[in-house]
């Protein structure tokens, strides 16, 4: 049901779901407070070992694909083309210069969305959906909208599952869904109007048997997955709360006589996408390939 | 005679490691009405995606017609194979019956003509000249499902797959179903069919291919199958209700395995003189 959750044993996944969610918020205020590549490049190191510790470094690099897709694009446009540079660090083919400047403003907002992606993909796969509802209840958040949360989750397999079927189901009506752009684009309609009636369908049901197990009763609901904040927890906070204030030492006094970032750091870095990148691609070409020899589909 | 769907070795492995059909074979021949029977997760529908190359075996060879289904679009494939899937709201989207008829001989980029007679045959055939210009979302379940497989044979595709056509209906819409089989086999269609309906298919008393845990383990007449209780038993189906009471009628003829209440009954009439004995089963 839950397509991202990942049932495991580890220490993340025995957190509240409010100290993870407090996590995420400390990351992305980090992220900010951090306003250099090389410092954000160690923090995002940093966050690795924690993925380790909650055993999901398979799906993790997996989802963490797209958005080195958005860092590559990132720091290969705005290092050549952002007009805030002057200062060229080195030239590729026909003129096309990378500068020290854009490349610092491109590697630290492609960095930010890497370090803050992972945080969020740590949160959703170490934390049950159910878990963040109910801890959001504990925060006083309407149990409405908790839900509204909790079943916007849920739903998105159902709708992917019947999406296929719906596929599935137009391609027997003859519906040639591999013709060309146009033929795609008019495709949408086939596709999309059943699956919006069946959705709202659906979605009626639910709302029907809500109602039937007392969904809008009045008065305090008890969850049967109950979250506890223990010592894990607090310890955790602290840490956090100390990196935190080490961050904005740092920030605040030793930004004037921390040079950290250097032209090879950003060159480097820059290199290092390209060559995860076309890793993807040629994965991408090989799996596009086996599967015009194997016929799957 | 040459099959005209063939089934060769087929496996199916789902990319999440799954196999969800091992080493099938299978040949359907000219004017076969087939019924596909098993457990829920025991590979029936996985089999017959293969049959309009919705699945492409993993192992092994379909071939439908000449085609063979792994180097074919399923557009193709689908003027050969209609597939009439559980729910017909996935399948119904326009707002007429009529266009609904039409879309599929649309895709295959019929010419208007060859479309308006394809789409008039099917409205005979299905009785819907007085809901033409409904919106299928309007008519009821049984009259849905029955547009929905109007709207694949108007492309008159050489086989039918019909995915559970009796679940959910009622005693009306079964029977409806029943008649629309009879009449696919008269009009010259192959009738591929998944079902949990044991009284359907003791109605058709046709071929029956057994699934259970991925393998084919029976393949034989309806009759046959349903006095195997061997078979049977390994694949937790029960036959009709009346098979199972004249299983029970000890003096019955014993080579004959009675599939429906008009059999029974002729039996009755026949030994009218002699006592019906019930014993503990046989």
């Amino acid at each position: 049901m839950n397509s991202l959750y990942m049932p495991k044993d580890s220490l993340i996944h025995s957190l509240d779901p409010r100290t993870k969610m407090l996590f995420v918020v400390f990351v992305v205020a980090s992220s900010f407070i951090l306003n250099d590549p090389a410092l954000q490049l160690v923090f995002l190191v940093a966050l690795f070992p924690l993925v380790v510790m909650a055993k999901v470094v398979k799906p993790y690099l997996i989802s963490i694909q797209f958005l080195l897709l958005f860092a590559v694009l990132i720091m290969t446009v705005h290092g050549i083309y952002n007009p805030i540079g002057v200062t060229p660090v080195f030239e590729i083919f026909g003129g096309l210069t990378f500068k020290y400047e854009s490349m610092v403003y491109a590697s630290v907002m492609s960095f930010r969305i890497l370090v803050i992606g992972t945080a969020a993909v740590l949160f959703v796969m170490t934390t049950h959906p159910s878990d963040m509802a109910s801890a959001l209840v504990k925060w006083k958040v309407p149990h409405s909208f908790a839900f509204i949360l909790l079943s916007t989750f849920q739903i998105i397999p159902i709708i992917a599952r019947e999406a296929k079927i719906v596929m599935e189901a137009q391609q027997a009506r003859c519906l040639d869904v591999k013709g060309s752009l146009i033929q795609r684009v008019k495709n949408l309609v086939p596709m999309f109007a059943p699956l919006f009636i069946i959705t709202f369908m659906k979605v009626h049901q639910l709302s029907y048997v809500l109602e039937c197990r007392a969904f809008s009763r009045k008065g305090e609901k008890t969850s049967l997955r109950e979250t506890k904040i223990g010592s894990l927890d607090y310890t955790f906070l602290l840490g956090m709360l100390g990196f935190l204030a080490f961050e904005i030492y740092l920030k605040l006094f030793m930004m004037g006589s921390l040079q950290l970032t250097t032209d090879a750091l950003l060159t480097y870095s820059l290199f290092g996408t390209w060559i995860v990148f076309g890793f993807m691609i040629i994965k991408f070409v090989v799996k596009q390939f086996q599967g015009k020899i194997g016929g799957a589909n | 005679m040459e099959p005209y769907i063939s089934v060769k070795n087929v496996s199916h492995k789902y990319p999440n490691g799954v196999t969800a059909i091992k080493d099938i074979n299978l040949d359907i021949h000219e004017g076969e009405v087939v019924a596909i029977l098993g457990s829920n997760g025991s590979g029936k529908t996985t089999l017959v995606k293969h049959f309009n190359g919705l699945l492409k075996p993993t192992k092994g060879e379909i071939t439908v017609g000449t085609m063979n289904t792994k180097k074919e679009r399923i557009s193709k494939l689908s003027s050969r194979v209609g597939y009439v899937f559980q729910n017909p709201n996935h399948q119904t989207f326009l707002p007429s019956v009529k266009q609904e008829l039409a879309y599929g001989c649309k895709n295959l980029k019929m010419t208007e003509e060859d479309i308006e007679t394809r789409v008039q045959k099917a409205i005979d055939l299905f009785r819907l000249e007085d809901r033409l210009d409904d919106n299928p979302f309007d008519l009821n379940s049984s009259q849905r499902k029955e547009v929905a497989m109007a709207s694949i044979m108007a492309v008159s595709p050489k086989v039918i797959v019909l995915d559970e056509p009796t679940t959910g209906q009622d005693h009306k819409g079964c029977k409806r179903v029943l008649e629309l089989v009879r009449m696919f086999q008269r009009e010259g269609h192959i009738v591929v069919l998944i079902t949990h309906d044991m009284h359907l298919i003791g109605e058709l008393n046709c071929r029956t291919v057994v699934m259970n845990q991925s393998e084919k383990i029976a393949d034989d007449h309806a009759s046959v199958v349903f006095s195997d209780k061997g078979i049977m038993e390994e694949a937790g189906l029960q036959p009709p209700q009346i098979t199972q009471f004249a299983n029970q009628i000890t003096n019955l003829d014993e080579m004959k395995t009675y599939l429906t209440v008009e059999s029974i009954i002729e039996w009755m009439k026949a030994n009218k003189e002699e006592d019906v004995k019930v014993g503990t089963g046989s």
